[in-house]
């Protein structure tokens, strides 16, 4: 490279550095803004640009920035199991439900309720699983997870969730989005526009689905919303490209993209020269950062190279799009510093309608699959010195019913259960929260949440808060008002916090 | 020499002296001014807590007679011309920290304090902001005259619009720069007025072309190319958050593209805007619309539609007004609207109450959330055209009065009452929320149906099984018969069928029932239902060509080919919608009712105009309004120099950020409304001829220090390209690019694993036979998953309308242009045209795609650059045949062929290439 583009690229640095002086500024703004509207997206106290600044943005709006205050997580692992997994199965024991198994449900608990599919009155369904309480804790965790029993003193669980949507679509957009509707800028987007990306030459925010299907709720649950596009999160895919358009074209080496680079730069240079524009040098900086980006994308994607009981722990299929990879690739993920990992795993939806969905058949192959990925995530997390800063959430979009599905009125080919909102489990583990710990009640037949209820938007605030965000001050100014995650809802469950 | 300095001084002494004493009078008698003195205060320090969202104390600073009311204390704060009297004084100065103002804040200075003791003193006069004060016309400054300039104009002026702009950069003590080249101008001009680069005939005139008014011919004869309604309908998409998917779970496809080549064909039309914004906001309204005025109406029917079963209609028809209204305010007319959808306008002076009074304009359209997104209007071809034209005919000789009724049903199957408003269901269900279907013993009810007047009911149906009746009845579902039917099976498509009834004057719940034997499962579905249509018999008279006629209508009804497009359609009377306040902005909570208008801070509606949309649009149209010139000349500055004049084009509301020249915002609205009676393309020609926009773009040291932004404009626009420009500007260049218009969207091509939506099998397929290398403004629009490598350049997924692009510089952008197959295509056939011109020699190779691309000879240095890579590719290409082979995709490549495919795909790649410069 020339020595003339190392200044260059030099300049550019010099630029972000005054840029990181901002962070005073953002802090500053953002905690003064309170309740008050940012008149503008680029107005006032933005520093993705500020009123002088034109309006693009000159720097790299990816580079690191500090949160409101020093958080305990530095990275998050959202596992997203979509369609909805059992809490009966799992988490959420309830013996007495095995005593009402087979019997009518009661008119009390169906008036004025709306279901997706259940129809008439339809049976309870006693628990499909055994179980146990685990470790010194004593959490309840069924025999479908065995390995994640190992790892029950690691983990808060919150057994009385409870969200307004029991359609998927919907529901995993209240959860990663605080909406229902389309249009907000998901959770993932909104950390890496507050805190930006560790490590230039990766995405801040990178999503890993489990192969097959994608969710309901499609991209938009890893969507940037209103945010600049830059935040959006950026689905890494194991077969093909990894990030979009990484692959040099056939019949182009490595060598020979770099001296491709080298001689856009060289032009480009000469062009700052000549107009003195920043953007120019910004875009020197960028194609610099795409090369870098080539080459650490891949091998951050390629687990080929991990030590065989790594593999063995994790259960990892090299070559195939699947949750176990998944779990692997989170944790190299955030090893390298990526902010936000969003893990989508899909077939959890148990009706009952086929072998599949079924509670006891297709649920207990998900479990299997992903029990021991899960537990080795986090015990590779631990042995790595990294659970303490890395925040992992597991979790569905809703809950499912205590009686058995009955479709259309009709007794179902297989056991299931439907949709249900108001009472489900999500646990989470590390970045600052609570070792072996549980956190909220269900009734004793677990349809509905009696203590220490939680909402999609208590989780998203408590999710900020770790990385050491304020819920109510990492706003973006949208449509006349400041937009921010958890809308006008959310409080931090301070109760699950180390 | 001595006698010549000392007079000069004196003189400039005293004219000194008098500015001092002038300027000391006009301290004097100078009143505090409430817009920017008083209002800068409220906002930064008490209206969070006293404005439009909270009141604390019942205190709002926002309107004037609020903040002159008694409030919670039981006394007015502000006693106009008594600030000593004023609580609102008292309370700034007070110790205690539980009474002091503005609470738990620091104090205000003693500047402020003063500021707004002297403004109560002088009557605590409120004022307009200024975006909210109808235009007037501006005096032009005069840069050239007065006792100071004795060189007359400065010659750097060529326009009205440069004195501005010459004012505030001698004020800011800066130079204005020099004209740009001619080849920098031309692609410029080009890049901006038609969103490509202009054909190689035009680029060869303009350079050959030395003649005074050369450039000026090029900018009319941009104007007039039809690739300009190309390029602004490119932009206006943004607004009109067109896209070629309904949007939400399952984004299904939806026929709208008509619209899109309305908006082509009406900025080439050069259709004025006032006339523009009128036939999208309410064509339907007109007097006896067009098909075309129609389809303009479909501008605010791309709002979102929510086809995911269990979902509430009405909550979604409810989510597409209020969007309409959203549009409306911050799309035409500047200002953020959204937030007063739950509470008064924090800032601005805009009532909650308002806002549904605005609701109320788009409260009464037709639509419902349907699958089929009804209202739609159906464009006959060949044929059908013609037998709609003899039914018309027909119908206006032998039925006039029934004429409008009948080719309206024909023309939009409207207005029919859309299957899922009916309710009490039992053994009925609505299907997937989409359509009303029946089980054995079913019922339903149709509420408040008006039958007045009519007997005959058509209805658009699906029977999955043969056998069964169904029946309507009067009043309850064993009340008195109205008519029946016995179902004939349509074989898994939908039909349209009418049923006779007798004469029955009123109002009435109907119960629709069924009842089939062959269903032997209580849940085995017999039929649906789509819709519903109460009228008459066709003329039934015995006119001559009856037959033929009905065989038309018949034939018009369900024909095999049709364009449909959804537009907008007031319901008639019997349907009429209430508007309701939304407590909280919560549609559920219903509050006042309210009837349509405007703002009333924003003046009233015109005299005579109706209450709907047609006198909405008068009223955006009206010269009065204040906010409508002045965001499309915002908005068209913006195209052109990359950043508005206020540069929140969504809002220039007191929270926005100011117009760096005011003056010259509202001299051209003020020009385009009274001097140009709305025409675009003489304003966009003023602009572009002004000296401002011919400036060269470097930035010289001067500038570097005192303006980096150029916010003051000393140099001319570089900004980089939109999505758009910079793949349609790579086809243009390569040769590539096809340059049909029109029709519905396109798929160029895209990676694999973009779409998928999980409940539709909808997929993307690589348009053929050049389409795929059509103007990225035909590319196909799913909401849910847009064009990646548009997205990548700030292009936005259009679910709601979007006043501006931010734009950013990312590397997934560089990744984008250096190995999306996309720009891998158009550097081969870059390559294969710059060889085609019969160059053999490297150096002459790289200078003329350089010159192909930038109009102008490259230099040295640069092209050594490209040489050094030519020479890198060659040795590998002549080592390695594969990669060869590879690179080409030919038979019988030359290592030249592939070396030359890479220099010109780092040619695509520079910043020179992707920025007008």
């Amino acid at each position: 490279m020339s020595r003339n583009i190392q200044r260059i690229i030099q300049e550019a640095n010099a630029q972000t550095m005054q840029q990181l002086t901002r962070r005073h500024f953002f802090q500053e703004c953002v905690t003064g803004m309170g309740a008050m509207a940012l008149g503008s997206v680029l107005g006032g106290c933005n520093w993705l640009g500020s009123k002088d600044t034109g309006s693009s943005i000159h720097s790299n709006p990816l580079m690191a920035h500090a949160p409101h205050f020093a958080g305990k997580a530095k990275s998050v692992i959202y596992i997203h199991m979509a369609g909805a997994p059992s809490q009966l199965e799992l988490f959420d024991y309830k013996p007495d439900l095995m005593k009402l198994d087979g019997l009518d449900c009661p008119q009390s608990l169906l008036e004025g309720k709306k279901f997706a599919f259940i129809r008439g009155v339809p049976k309870m369904m006693g628990p499909q699983a055994n179980f146990q309480q685990r470790g010194q804790s004593g959490a309840w965790i069924s025999d479908h997870l065995p390995h994640l029993t190992t790892v029950a003193d690691e983990i808060s669980f919150l057994k009385a969730v409870q969200t307004d949507q029991f359609n998927h679509g919907p529901a995993q957009l209240l959860m990663h989005t605080g909406s229902a509707r389309l249009g907000r800028p998901s959770i993932g987007s909104w950390v890496t526009y507050g805190l930006g990306s560790e490590n230039n030459n990766l995405p801040g925010f990178v999503v890993l689905t489990s192969g097959g299907k994608n969710p309901d709720a499609g991209k938009s649950i890893w969507g940037n919303g209103f945010l600049p596009s830059v935040y959006q999160g950026v689905q890494c895919r194991t077969e093909g490209d990894p990030v979009l358009f990484l692959k040099d074209p056939a019949g182009m080496d490595r060598d020979l993209r770099k001296a491709s680079i080298d001689a856009i730069n060289e032009a480009n240079k000469l062009t700052y020269e000549e107009y003195q524009d920043p953007e120019t040098v910004s875009r020197i900086a960028q194609y610099e950062m795409a090369y870098r980006m080539q080459i650490e994308v891949p091998e951050t994607m390629n687990i080929n190279h991990e030590p065989a009981y790594i593999h063995e722990m994790y259960g990892t299929k090299p070559g195939v799009a699947c949750f176990a990879n998944n779990a692997l690739l989170a944790r190299k993920l955030v090893e390298k510093g990526v902010r936000f990992v969003q893990l989508f795993d899909w077939g959890w939806d148990s009706h009952g309608t086929d072998e599949n969905l079924a509670i006891d058949f297709g649920f207990v192959n998900k479990c299997r699959a992903t029990d021991k990925p899960v537990t080795a995530l986090l015990l590779d997390l631990k042995q790595r010195g990294l659970l303490d800063e890395t925040l992992v959430v597991w979790g569905g979009e809703f809950g499912r019913t205590p009686m058995q599905e009955n479709r259309d009125g009709k007794k179902m080919p297989f056991k299931g259960r439907d949709h249900h909102t108001e009472a489900f489990t999500i646990w989470m583990a590390g970045g600052g929260i609570k070792k072996g710990f549980s956190y909220g009640e269900t009734d004793e037949i677990g349809y509905s949440a009696i203590s220490g209820k939680v909402t999609p938007y208590d989780i998203q605030a408590t999710i900020l808060n770790q990385l050491g965000f304020d819920h109510e001050k990492l706003v973006y100014p949208f449509q006349g008002r400041p937009f921010r995650l958890t809308d006008v809802h959310g409080r931090v469950i301070n109760e699950i916090l180390a | 020499m001595l006698f010549k300095i000392i007079p000069k001084t004196l003189w400039a002494i005293f004219v000194l002296g008098s500015f001092v004493f002038f300027a000391a009078c006009m301290l004097k008698s100078k009143r505090v001014d409430y817009i920017s003195e008083v209002k800068p205060i409220f906002n930064k320090s008490c209206i969070t807590c006293h404005g439009g969202v909270k009141r604390q104390g019942g205190f709002s600073l926002l309107f004037r007679t609020d903040a002159l009311a008694i409030n919670k204390s039981g006394k007015p704060a502000i006693i106009p011309g008594n600030p000593d009297s004023s609580e609102l004084i008292k309370r700034l100065t007070l110790k205690d920290p539980e009474e002091r103002m503005p609470y738990k804040h620091p104090a205000l200075s003693q500047k402020e304090i003063t500021t707004l003791k002297n403004w109560i003193k002088e009557g605590a006069v409120w004022g307009d902001h200024w975006a909210y004060v109808p235009v007037a016309e501006v005096t032009i400054p005069s840069n050239g005259r007065g006792p100071f300039n004795l060189f007359g104009t400065p010659s750097w002026i060529n326009n009205d619009i440069d004195q501005f702009i010459y004012q505030k950069i001698k004020k800011e003590g800066l130079t204005p720069s020099e004209e740009a080249d001619k080849a920098t101008l031309l692609r410029r001009a080009s890049l901006d007025i038609i969103g490509m680069p202009a054909p190689e005939k035009i680029n060869e005139w303009f350079l050959h072309n030395n003649d005074k008014n050369a450039y000026e011919k090029l900018v009319d004869t941009l104007l007039s190319s039809p690739h300009y309604g190309e390029k602004w309908a490119a932009m206006w998409m943004d607004l009109a958050r067109y896209s070629d998917t309904k949007g939400y779970e399952r984004d299904d496809s939806r026929n709208i593209w008509r619209y899109r080549d309305w908006l082509i064909n009406a900025f080439n039309e050069n259709k004025h805007y006032d006339q523009f914004l009128t036939e999208q906001i309410a064509g339907d309204l007109l007097p006896n619309p067009t098909d075309a005025q129609y389809i303009a109406t479909a501008f605010h029917r791309n709002t979102m539609t929510n086809d995911e079963g269990g979902t509430d209609n009405e909550e979604f028809r409810t989510a597409a007004v209020l969007d309409r209204v959203n549009a409306t305010w911050e799309g035409l007319m500047g200002t953020s609207f959204a937030c007063v959808q739950c509470h008064s306008h924090p800032y601005d002076p805009f009532r909650q109450e308002e806002y549904y009074q605005f609701v109320a304009f788009f409260n009464n359209t037709r639509d419902e959330d349907t699958y089929d997104d009804y209202p739609l209007i159906r464009e006959f071809h060949e044929t059908d055209s013609l037998k709609f034209i003899a039914l018309k005919n027909w119908v206006k000789q032998n039925e006039p009065t029934r004429e409008k009724e009948i080719i309206q049903f024909v023309k939009m199957q409207q207005p029919a009452i859309n299957s899922i408003t009916a309710d009490e269901l039992k053994n009925a269900a609505l299907m997937d929320t989409k359509w009303l279907v029946f089980r054995n013993k079913a019922v339903a009810r149709l509420k408040d149906i008006d039958l007045s007047n009519k007997t005959e009911l058509m209805y658009r149906y699906e029977a999955y099984r043969p056998g069964g009746e169904w029946q309507i009845h009067l009043n309850n579902p064993d009340g008195p018969l109205l008519c029946k039917s016995s179902v004939i099976e349509t074989k898994g498509r939908w039909k349209e069928a009418k049923m006779h009834f007798a004469p029955t004057a009123g109002r009435y719940n109907l119960y629709l029932t069924y009842s089939n034997s062959k269903l032997k499962l209580p849940e085995e579905t017999g039929m649906q239902f789509d819709w519903f249509y109460f009228t008459n018999p066709f003329p039934a008279k015995s006119y001559t060509g009856k037959d033929t006629s009905y065989k038309y209508f018949e034939e018009l009804i369900e024909p095999s080919y049709v364009t449909t497009t959804p537009v907008m359609m007031d319901n008639p009377k019997e349907l009429f919608r209430a508007t309701h306040v939304f407590e909280r902005g919560n549609w559920l909570v219903k509050g006042k009712e309210v009837t349509p208008n405007v703002p009333a801070s924003l003046g009233g509606l015109p005299a005579n105009s109706p209450k709907n949309r047609l006198g909405m649009a008068m009223w955006l149209t009206d010269k009065k309004n204040p906010l409508v010139s002045r965001t499309i000349v915002n908005r068209i500055w913006e195209q052109f120099f990359g950043i508005g004049i206020a540069e929140t084009l969504e809002d220039m509301g007191t929270q926005g950020i100011p117009p760096t020249h005011r003056e010259l915002l509202d001299y051209m609205s003020w020009k385009l409304m009274y001097v140009y009676h709305w025409d675009l393309k003489k304003l966009i020609k003023e602009i572009t001829l002004s000296a401002v926009y011919r400036q060269d773009s470097k930035l010289n040291k001067e500038a570097k220090e005192k303006d980096p932004t150029n916010k003051w404009y000393a140099r001319g626009p570089r900004v980089r390209l939109s999505a758009e420009e910079i793949r349609d500007q790579a086809l243009m260049v390569s040769g590539l690019m096809n340059e049909k218009m029109y029709g519905p969207g396109v798929m160029p091509f895209q990676p694999e694993g973009i779409w998928s939506s999980p409940w539709n099998g909808a997929y993307w397929k690589t348009s053929e036979e050049g389409n795929q290398y059509r103007r990225s403004l035909y590319t196909y629009w799913k909401r849910s998953a847009p064009y990646p490598s548009m997205l990548s350049f700030d292009a936005t997924s259009r679910e709601v309308c979007t006043a501006r692009r931010i734009r950013t510089n990312t590397p997934l952008q560089a990744l984008t242009t250096l190995n999306d197959s996309v720009f891998i295509e158009v550097a081969k056939h870059f390559a294969g045209r710059i060889q085609s011109m019969g160059i053999k020699e490297k150096n002459a190779q790289i200078s003329m795609g350089y010159e192909l691309a930038m109009h102008h000879p490259i230099t040295d240095e640069k092209r050594k650059a490209f040489e050094k890579l030519y020479d890198q590719a060659l040795i590998q290409f002549k080592n390695d045949k594969n990669k060869l082979q590879a690179t080409t995709g030919i038979e019988k490549p030359t290592a030249e062929n592939a070396a030359l495919i890479i220099v010109a795909e780092a040619l695509l790649n520079t910043d020179e290439f992707i920025t007008k410069n």
